[in-house]
């Protein structure tokens, strides 16, 4: 048996064992550090030498075959709940993330997940498309006269909140307290979460607050809303108890701001990057959905899945040990030259699956909304910011965890 | 009612199999199985599990 760390390689026969103890090590990606890139030569040359690496936090699955196994392997949960613990991280963000819907598994998992459902659906969604519109109009007039805007500060945190407003019946005029929280939270789903941890525990208790009003005064004046039927929900306290009403409705406005923002802006870097695909875009509106797909496949927000083993298992003669950390990267799986023969960016290709919402049980419960709305907003831009390019410095996140643009200046010729 | 699956598109996340466990569920294999013609008072598990389809792979009717 091989060792490394928590690691093990066996083999079947003693031929292998041999081999294996003079097998080269698995690459080691630094993960953790603010300057590593998930796109980097580093993680391409990783996924050439093995399917798997290893990392600060356990191990990353790199190739596409892999992480799609992995997504669903049944030796597997869900992984990102021990993230704070990952990080050496306690607190009111911590306790919330490590109780709501996503780190939850099993009967509690399911009974969270069949009430959430009902607001999610497909056909709830494509009722909202015309207001997804009207925002996008809305917001784009504002800045379209001056030729430039900070596209995340001026289009892609007020839509992102503005959707998430419409679908839960929240003031819209309060946006921007709902944006800035949920910026500061998401500080939480990078690598520099334990530097900023002031930061989120402070957005984190603004937004517990925010919600403790907001359940008062629908208590006070009821709704048949998603908010509402919760507040239904908790009359039974088996059904729903009042942790997992608050739980439940921080986790809809901070899970559907943040990444739908971040993804945004990854979509535009994306397209300045390629101008033709933007001008072909605005000249077949049709494709905006493809498009939404491809840029999740080139350059998703959410850099890696996580997922920790349950028990001791094996897989492509590797032994995995109970509670390793795994985590599956979706933008090198979804580069993986083995599946992908030409990689490169276009709207018009047949794609295979990407993993930007993630998989499996706890696939994202908001996909519906993320690429109806995404949908809409590439649609009416490509129409109306032309030519668009970076007019001064992007201000990024870092490039692993859940990434995205702070402040992204841009020039173009209104039409 | 008849329940179909297109299963050249099904990822197997198991959506359905959480929204309506009466009518879907996962065999020894992993492979999905489920219930093909269903009773009035099943529809709407059915449809909630077909809503709940991120690949939108289920067909009742």
């Amino acid at each position: 048996m091989y060792l490394l760390g928590n690691l093990k390689l066996t083999g079947n026969d003693r031929k292998m064992k041999q081999e294996s103890q003079f097998a080269p090590p698995l690459p080691y990606l630094d993960v953790a550090d603010p300057g590593f890139s998930i796109r980097s030569a580093a993680v391409a040359a990783a996924r050439e030498a093995s399917w798997v690496a290893r990392t600060n936090y356990g191990l990353a699955v790199l190739r596409y075959d892999d992480v799609q196994k992995m997504l669903r392997h049944p030796k597997l949960r869900q992984g990102s709940y021990r993230w704070p613990a990952l990080n050496d991280v306690t607190g009111d963000f911590a306790r919330w993330w490590e109780s709501m819907l996503l780190s939850q598994e099993g009967d509690n998992h399911a009974r969270l997940r069949r009430m959430a459902n009902p607001a999610f659906s497909p056909k709830l969604i494509t009722s909202l498309a015309p207001k997804f519109t009207e925002l996008a109009n809305m917001l784009i007039d504002d800045f379209a006269p001056k030729g430039k805007c900070d596209f995340i500060a001026e289009f892609t945190e007020p839509y992102a909140t503005g959707v998430i407003c419409e679908l839960l019946g929240l003031p819209f005029e309060r946006w921007r307290e709902l944006a800035d929280i949920a910026g500061d939270m998401g500080l939480a789903l990078g690598v520099t979460f334990k530097k900023d941890l002031p930061t989120i525990e402070a957005a984190t208790q603004r937004l517990f607050s925010y919600v403790e009003d907001l359940v008062a005064f629908r208590r006070a004046n009821p709704k048949d809303d998603f908010i509402g039927m919760l507040i239904n929900a908790n009359e039974d306290k088996s059904q729903l108890s009042d942790q997992e009403l608050m739980d439940m409705i921080v986790l809809a406005i901070f899970g559907g701001i943040d990444t739908t923002r971040n993804q945004l802006g990854l979509a535009m870097s994306t397209f300045i990057e390629h101008p033709d695909q933007w001008a072909l875009l605005a000249e077949k509106p049709e494709l905006a959905r493809a498009a939404v797909e491809e840029v999740m496949r080139v350059r998703p927000t959410v850099t890696w899945v996580t997922r920790e083993a349950t028990e001791d298992f094996t897989y492509n003669d590797t032994l995995i040990e109970k509670g390793t950390t795994l985590h599956l990267f979706s933008q090198s799986a979804t580069s993986d030259p083995r599946v992908f023969e030409d990689p490169s960016f276009d709207i018009t290709a047949e794609r295979k699956p990407h993993f930007g919402f993630g998989g499996g049980t706890h696939h994202c419960l908001g996909h519906f909304i993320a690429r109806g709305d995404m949908t809409e907003a590439l649609k009416l831009l490509a129409q109306r910011v032309k030519n668009p390019r970076f007019d001064g410095e992007v201000e990024w996140l870092p490039d692993s965890g859940n990434t995205g643009a702070i402040r992204m200046p841009i020039a173009f010729d209104p039409a | 009612m008849k329940v179909h699956v297109n299963i050249d598109i099904c990822l197997l996340h198991g959506q359905c199999v959480i929204a309506a466990p009466e009518i879907f569920s996962f065999d020894d294999n992993g492979d999905l199985v489920w219930v093909a013609e269903i009773d009035d008072s099943q529809v709407a598990d059915a449809e909630a599990a077909s809503d709940a389809c991120p690949e939108q792979a289920i067909i009742i009717g």
